[in-house]
């Protein structure tokens, strides 16, 4: 018996408001649970796009996006949105702590039974993402935007999805702090089983996971790898 | 001594020795206002002369209709001059910020005259139109204030709401900030009123009551009664109108609609 995927993209069509020109056109895509994909593509191709229509912050004009077999647009938003969380290209912290960056999504009621991560257990995790000498207690604005992207991936992680979408989560990064963000993404499909979605336009060779590559061009998803 | 002393045409035309006053001022420092200034001095001759002979035709009416009619007339030119300043194109706001409008003012009006006041009928036109007018007048402003400041706070923080709804938000924990500050931003005037009033400024209204002769003690009552509804009244449509207009700014999938400008 075949596996209802973890996500499927039918036939989708995108224009953005006020222009004929489509972005995609027949766009079809099947994820499985666990899958790494990588979709690449040059700037303005619509890779950060196709990354929103996933999780509905933009509407598609045609076609269809089933998630775990239903449409999405069946699913109540806050609660897909706890299931598919996404990570914006430039990373958002509200004025307020680190601890109370991270324990934001436990603020919305969707979240609301999801156990709260203790102190501890934040700065066991703050370890693991590479952010040992960030207190919990220090200022989420006054972080660099390397360990601020990091700090977004971690928060995101904290609601416990499903998929994890990542829009070009190293390009505002240094080298350093880049490879450090692919260290991080490999662990977690690797250690975590975490389906992961990320989109970038840079040359980016993982080495520890064997991701399925796309890339998007003449207005669809092509495999490469 | 409770003579009301009359205003000639000619000390009415003295008083535009204010208006040569600030054009002279703009025209000094390059203010660029003498256009809006002439037209504003204009507007209020003519509008208020207009009134004046509308108000004395209605004060003699007992027609309902009439006095609801403009009513009417008052709540659709405060809405083309909210129109006028909040200038959004994207987001549908002016039906149901029209109809908020219509229904809370007219509750409110028909409140004050019918049952505080107690005036029988309720829609005495001596009553009801002025606390209609000063009602419209004071919720307006609030609303256009109220109004700019959510469109604004919507599109310039939008990726902030947008990580709020990643993290699972629905659209009204999303926006919740913006929402507090736009209905609190339209309300901070009446309040501040309230908290100045007999202390920092007579009002208009109790000035104009006092003028006229009427005992400053009754005058006062007035007064407070205005200053509760105008609190009462803007809380209530703002609130209302905040509710509706930001819901409109999300699409069906709860996106924020609105883009950068």
């Amino acid at each position: 018996m075949l596996m209802t995927p973890l996500l499927e993209i039918r036939n989708l069509s995108f224009a953005y408001e006020g222009s004929d020109a489509l972005v995609f056109d027949g766009l079809s895509v099947t994820v499985q649970e666990g899958e790494f994909i990588l979709v690449k593509g040059p700037s303005g191709s619509g890779k950060s796009t196709l990354l929103r229509l996933i999780c509905r912050l933009n509407q598609p004009q045609g076609g269809s996006i089933l998630f775990q077999g239903s449409d999405v647009t069946s699913i109540v938003p806050a609660k897909l949105r706890s299931a598919i969380s996404y990570v914006a290209q430039i990373p958002q912290m509200i004025d307020a702590t680190v601890e109370e960056n991270l324990l934001l999504p436990f603020s919305f009621a969707i979240n609301a039974g999801k156990s709260r991560p203790s102190r501890e257990e934040l700065k066991e995790m703050l370890i693991r993402f590479y952010l040992a000498d960030v207190s919990p207690s220090q200022s989420a604005l006054k972080l660099s935007t390397g360990q601020k992207q990091r700090l977004a991936i971690m928060r995101a992680l904290l609601q416990e999805p499903l998929l994890l979408l990542l829009d070009e989560p190293t390009s505002a990064l240094d080298q350093e702090s880049a490879s450090m963000v692919f260290s991080i993404m490999e662990r977690l499909n690797t250690e975590d089983r975490k389906t992961l979605i990320t989109v970038t336009h840079i040359d980016y060779k993982p080495e520890t996971v064997r991701p399925l590559i796309y890339t998007l061009a003449h207005r669809s998803l092509h495999l490469s790898s | 001594m409770n003579q009301i002393v009359t205003i000639s045409t000619g000390q009415l035309l003295l008083a535009l020795v204010f208006i040569l006053i600030a054009q002279a001022s703009s025209f000094i420092y390059h203010l660029g206002l003498n256009r809006d200034i002439a037209i504003g001095t204009l507007r209020t001759f003519s509008q208020l002369f207009l009134m004046g002979y509308v108000l004395t035709f209605i004060l003699k009416t007992s027609s309902p209709f009439l006095v609801l009619s403009v009513f009417m007339v008052m709540v659709v030119s405060a809405m083309f001059i909210i129109k006028g300043r909040v200038k959004e194109k994207q987001i549908p706001y002016i039906i149901p910020t029209f109809l908020t409008m219509l229904v809370s003012y007219l509750a409110t009006a028909i409140f004050v005259s019918g049952l505080v006041v107690g005036i029988t009928p309720w829609w005495e036109p001596r009553y009801f139109i002025p606390a209609g007018g000063m009602v419209i007048g004071n919720s307006m402003s609030a609303l256009a204030i109220s109004l700019e400041r959510l469109f604004r706070d919507m599109r310039q923080q939008k990726e902030l709401i947008e990580m709020k709804l990643s993290l699972g938000a629905n659209y009204r924990e999303a926006s919740l900030d913006i929402f507090r500050n736009a209905v609190s931003a339209g309300m901070i005037p009446s309040i501040n009123a309230m908290m100045g009033v007999g202390l920092v400024f007579i009002p208009g209204m109790m000035s104009g009551q006092i003028l006229a002769g009427t005992d400053p003690l009754i005058a006062i009552r007035y007064q407070i009664v205005v200053m509760l509804m105008l609190v009462g009244s803007t809380a209530v449509s703002s609130v209302v109108v905040m509710l509706i207009v930001r819901r409109r700014c999300f699409g069906s999938g709860e996106e924020v609609l609105l883009s950068p400008r």
